[in-house]
């Protein structure tokens, strides 16, 4: 038994929106996945047993929502395979070793404490805006939704070794960026 | 030309290792054993996923317009 669904808006609605929002970095797209999402969870509030909070069960049907988005952006454009050419790393290293100017710095103060506050959530979301579409998905959907790689993969209509690929460059791009936003700012 | 990994081929490693791809190598391991930026690379891979994996409580929020939207689409009938 669910609460009453007019309260869901007032209830939920922020909450789910800013997960969307995190996820799909689309304002528009996000206010339609919450409403997808209630009105998926209104149509099968019969089913709800209470074994978890509401919330948890709407965020629930938000990233089955999203993945489906997800998926249906893969079938609209899909991606051309990787190639093994070095282009994208050439940016960060010298042959074999890191770039002086790309080399990694020490993360001062507590990187720690640091990456669980909105300050890093807000920096993130600016990194990720700032990454290649297909980049930036396959990390949403493997380190903020936690999928694994293979599903993520198929997800995103990519062979695995290709997603290790956009993972690699992810992870790279992101650390550069929130060194040089958030964790180790060169001074001015 | 260096039988041991580079930089470069470590950090792919590094963030294979994080997706289950494959696991880090005695040549990785010694590696990271002997470079002090690597072992940074692979802490600062691991706090970006956990930072990552963290659902924002606090951010934008839904405009009263776009409250007022969802309201109605789920009213009955």
């Amino acid at each position: 038994m669910t609460t009453e669904p007019s309260t869901w808006v007032d209830a939920y609605g922020d909450r789910l929106y800013r997960y969307a929002l995190s996820r799909v970095r689309d304002e528009g797209s996000a206010e339609d996945l919450v409403q997808e999402t209630l009105l998926a969870a209104f149509k099968s509030r019969d089913r709800f047993k209470g074994e978890s909070s509401e919330l948890t069960w709407m965020t629930g049907i938000l990233r089955n929502k999203i993945f489906e988005l997800y998926r249906k952006q893969a079938r609209e454009a899909p991606l051309a395979p990787a190639g093994d050419d070095d282009g994208p790393e050439t940016e960060f290293f010298d042959a074999r070793h890191w770039s002086a100017a790309a080399a990694p710095r020490d993360w001062a103060g507590e990187p720690a404490l640091k990456a669980e506050s909105a300050e890093f959530s807000a920096a993130l979301g600016k990194c990720l805006g700032a990454l290649a579409p297909n980049v930036a998905r396959a990390f949403i959907l493997r380190e903020m939704e936690g999928a694994a790689p293979r599903a993520a993969a198929e997800a995103l209509g990519v062979a695995p070794g290709h997603f290790a690929v956009l993972m690699y460059r992810a992870r790279l791009r992101l650390r550069r960026c929130l060194e040089k936003g958030l964790f180790a700012p060169e001074s001015t | 030309m260096s039988l041991l990994p580079s930089c470069r081929d470590v950090a792919r490693h590094l963030s294979d290792s994080l997706d289950g791809g494959r696991h880090l190598g005695m040549h990785v391991r010694l590696h990271l054993s002997v470079c002090e930026v690597c072992r940074r690379v692979l802490a600062q891979f691991e706090l970006i996923r956990r930072g990552a994996a963290r659902v924002p409580e606090e951010g934008p929020s839904l405009t009263p317009e776009s409250k007022a939207r969802l309201r109605r689409a789920l009213e009955p009938g």
